[in-house]
């Protein structure tokens, strides 16, 4: 059974990928580390920074 | 983990079983009620439960035992002689201790237990805040996204001060390069324009110029340092010169003075002294090979050469001046060769080097003549002063665009960084937002649907009282803390310890208890229930057993231990809906034998019983199809409201019971019983009228009297078959009235008739005629 820290992860995830804060890549390489809570502020930077130029790269294209 | 259907719990030298003690679940019984009087080995088999599913005994915990281990096993067994075993459909398990550890065989088919106590049903209640958060965290325990999310706030907070950092050094940067570019005297509007078309400037060319200027200097100083050497070597040479000369004129004068000729002279025998020196001892001459005066001519060339001593000394000297002379001439002509290669070079330089403008250059150029030299060196000395202030001017500017370089690049540096920032913290703020949000959200969810659960199983016991709107808050000044609150008398947010009275705050305990467990797999737990219904007051007792054989259907299987004598006479009369629960009655518990159980059945099971022996005892048949019947006509009797004599005691028997069934009743009375279903799931009933049955009934109701009730010599006129068939109408009537499974049709839900569950009977009609 999922712990309460996964399933609410879960959610997050979805959440963050629906407002285009993450790209689904990203989103699923942050799942697993959100939920046991290792995103160190590095991880959050990359993650958000990258998803960002992804999401620049698609309005521009 | 298993969600099997339970088969058989065994129990050896636990607690209170002495000796080996099974139970052996019912097929499809998900509820299992162990009725016993106290001390009979209820917490025993709750135990059992415990011990296989959490490895401990919680029934003497709280006690003052301290460690409560050494006393699991029956007195005068050992821990490791304890054993209970499991056994479902298609699993089982078992759990002993070794080395002071419960193990379980195998570890996969431990049973999820859930169990509560009759002494723990408060402790989530009236437990403190951060006790009782303790107990639901497991729902709503997010501690590794908070990390993650407060490493997030970090991070926002970092990148705002660098923010703010940044912003300041693109404040200072500006001001710098504002300054910069007063100081170059520009009076546009552009400062930031200026210096990055000023940065662009090539600083290769400053480089270049400088280097040309050096080499420029050197060559200028070389050249004057050339020239300047020749004039000591002039004066040099002139000095041999005048030596040689005065030698020369010294050794005229020895000669002179000596003889003529002398110097050939002294040649002639300086050579003779030569010859001597390898033939001492001539036997002629060697100049005329003459015999003559040969003895000692050795000796007196000798002596001759001597008498010449200062013509040689002259001699001598002159060929030392001549030899110092001749160098210090090389010299002189090797420097000026010198000199005049240096000019060359350094013409050369100038006419092939790309000077730039602004550095002065002679107007003429170099003489090829030495002794022009000097003057032109004249004519330009004062470049050298230029070069070295142009050299200075552009070492300065190349300073200052260096300066003004960088400081541009910091600028612009800082710029995109800002720029950079002001587009991600603002997604890192959402991000943070929508975690906050999330996270608020999901715990509120998860207490709420606990609380709206706590709540609705609260009003199907406390129904209409209002005390139903339970909430569980996190405290929000507090970290891991949990309120519980109700509405009372109109106040809501109250706690219901403050307000609740005993009874309601066990209820409500065992609400939250149910709640959260039916929470987490209830499919796969085992509820436990020990003697939770101790305290709760007649009224609501029943909607509590109601309420528990509805909940018991969600869970894997549930047991409940009671001592409520109630409970036990309402199954046996199947006043309560039994289809799904199997009642275990536990007989005294016995030193020698520990628990013991006896199978309980139904009154009218009895019934069937005593007429199933091949030779019925008529008075037995006859009081208990008395009892059953009584019990029976008391149910149609209330539910249609028929008339009967009002007494204080409410006791009636079956003269007035049976006559309350007016003729118009028993006419319309009908029971149909399921069958089957069609190909279309539509339902099959079978249809039965009760009147014949009744007037059956009411022609042989005094044999029950006769028979059963008391000592009465009439029984002996009478037939014993009449005895029997009284019991069996009284049979035939119930068993088409009741379902053994679901009980009697008491729900009117349907409008036009009265239905067991599920609908396996229906009772006609729904009114009383008039």
């Amino acid at each position: 059974m999922e712990s309460p820290s996964e399933q609410l992860a879960k959610q997050i995830i979805d959440r963050l990928s629906q407002e285009k804060l993450l790209t689904p890549e990203r989103a699923k390489r942050c799942l697993p580390k959100l939920a046991a809570g290792t995103l160190k502020t590095e991880d959050w930077k990359v993650e958000i920074e990258l998803s960002q130029e992804a999401k620049e790269e698609t309005e521009n294209d | 983990m298993t969600n099997q259907p339970l088969k058989k719990l065994a129990i050896k030298y636990l607690r209170g079983s002495l000796e080996p003690f099974e139970i052996k679940f019912e097929n499809k019984r998900k509820l299992t009620i162990i009725y016993g009087e106290n001390g009979t080995g209820k917490s025993t088999i709750c135990d059992a439960f415990e011990f296989i599913g959490k490895g401990k005994v919680g029934s003497i915990e709280g006690r003052g035992l301290g460690k409560t281990a050494p006393y699991w096993a029956s007195l005068g067994k050992e821990a490791q002689d304890i054993y209970v075993a499991l056994e479902s459909s298609t699993d089982s398990c078992s759990a002993q201790i070794e080395q002071s550890e419960v193990i379980i065989h195998p570890p996969e088919f431990r049973p999820k237990v859930e169990i509560l106590r009759r002494s723990q049903i408060l402790s989530l209640v009236e437990a403190k805040p951060g006790d009782r958060y303790k107990v639901i965290s497991r729902f709503i325990d997010v501690t590794s996204i908070e990390e993650s999310e407060q490493t997030l706030i970090k991070l926002i907070k970092q990148l705002k001060d660098y923010q703010k950092e940044a912003i300041a050094r693109i404040e200072e940067n500006r001001t710098a390069i504002e300054n910069f570019y007063s100081e170059s005297g520009e009076t546009g509007t552009d400062p930031l324009g200026w210096a990055e078309t000023e940065s662009q400037y090539d600083h290769n060319a400053f480089a270049q110029d400088l280097k040309v200027i050096d080499k420029l200097r050197r060559q200028y100083d070389y050249l004057t340092n050339q020239l300047e050497r020749i004039t000591p070597i002039k004066q040099e040479y002139a000095v041999q010169k005048q030596q040689l000369d005065q030698a020369r004129a010294r050794c005229n004068e020895v000669v002179q003075t000596t003889v003529k000729g002398s110097s050939q002279l002294l040649n002639l025998l300086q050579a003779a002294q030569h010859i001597f020196e390898e033939h001492p001892n001539p036997s002629v001459c060697p100049l005329c090979e003459s015999t003559k005066k040969v003895d000692g001519l050795a000796f007196r060339t000798a002596k001759k050469i001597k008498q010449f001593a200062d013509l040689d000394l002259a001699n001598q000297q002159l060929k030392h001046e001549e030899q110092k002379f001749k160098i210090s001439q090389e010299r002189l002509k090797d420097l000026r060769k010198e000199v005049m290669t240096a000019a060359q070079v350094f013409q050369k330089y100038l006419d092939e080097e790309l000077i730039s403008e602004d550095i002065s250059l002679p107007e003429n150029p170099i003489p090829d003549n030495i002794n022009q030299l000097n003057y032109w060196l004249d004519q330009t000395k004062h470049l050298p002063k230029k070069w070295v202030d142009i050299s200075n001017q552009k070492q300065d500017k190349q300073k200052f665009l260096a300066a003004l370089k960088r400081s541009i690049q910091i600028y612009q540096e800082n710029l995109q960084s800002q720029q950079a920032l002001a587009k991600l913290i603002p997604n890192l703020e959402m991000t943070q937002k929508i975690i906050e949000e999330e996270r608020k959200q999901f715990t509120d969810t998860v207490l709420s649907q606990i609380a709206e659960k706590v709540g609705a199983l609260y009003e199907k016991i406390h129904s209409g009282e209002g005390l139903n709107k339970i909430s569980l808050q996190l405290d929000p000044k507090k970290r891991a803390s949990l309120d519980i609150n109700t509405e009372f008398n109109g106040n809501s947010g109250v706690p219901p310890q403050a307000y609740f009275s005993e009874s309601h705050l066990d209820t409500l305990g065992l609400c939250v208890f149910l709640a959260l467990a039916g929470m987490e797999a209830p499919d796969e737990t085992i509820l436990v229930l020990d003697d939770v219904l101790a305290s709760v007051d007649e009224p609501h007792v029943e909607r509590l057993i109601k309420l528990i054989h509805e909940e018991a259907e969600q869970f894997r299987h549930c047991i409940i231990t009671t001592h409520y004598r109630p409970w036990k006479y309402k199954l046996r009369w199947g006043w309560v809906q039994n289809g799904q629960c199997q009642f275990i009655e536990l007989t005294r518990w016995c030193p020698t034998k520990g628990i013991s159980s006896i199978h309980d059945v139904s009154e009218i099971q009895r019934l069937k019983l005593l007429l199933s022996d091949s030779h019925p005892d008529p008075q037995l048949v006859c009081a208990k199809a008395g009892v059953v019947l009584e019990a029976t006509l008391d149910f149609l009797t209330q539910l249609y409201e028929c008339r009967v004599p009002r007494r204080a005691d409410n006791r009636y028997t079956l003269g007035d019971l049976l006559p309350a069934l007016d003729k118009k009743l028993k006419k319309a009375l009908r029971v149909e019983i399921l069958e089957s279903n069609d190909k279309n799931g539509n339902a099959i009933y079978r249809s039965h009228s009760l009147e014949e049955i009744i007037e059956r009934l009411t022609n042989i109701a005094q044999a029950r009297n006769v028979f059963g009730a008391h000592f009465n010599t009439l029984s002996f006129e009478l037939l014993e078959s009449d005895a029997i068939q009284f019991g069996q109408t009284v049979l035939e009537l119930t068993e088409l009235l009741i379902d053994p499974e679901r009980g009697w049709p008491r729900n009117n839900k349907s409008g036009s008739y009265w239905a067991t569950s599920e609908e396996t009977r229906r009772l006609h009609p729904l009114q009383r005629p008039s």
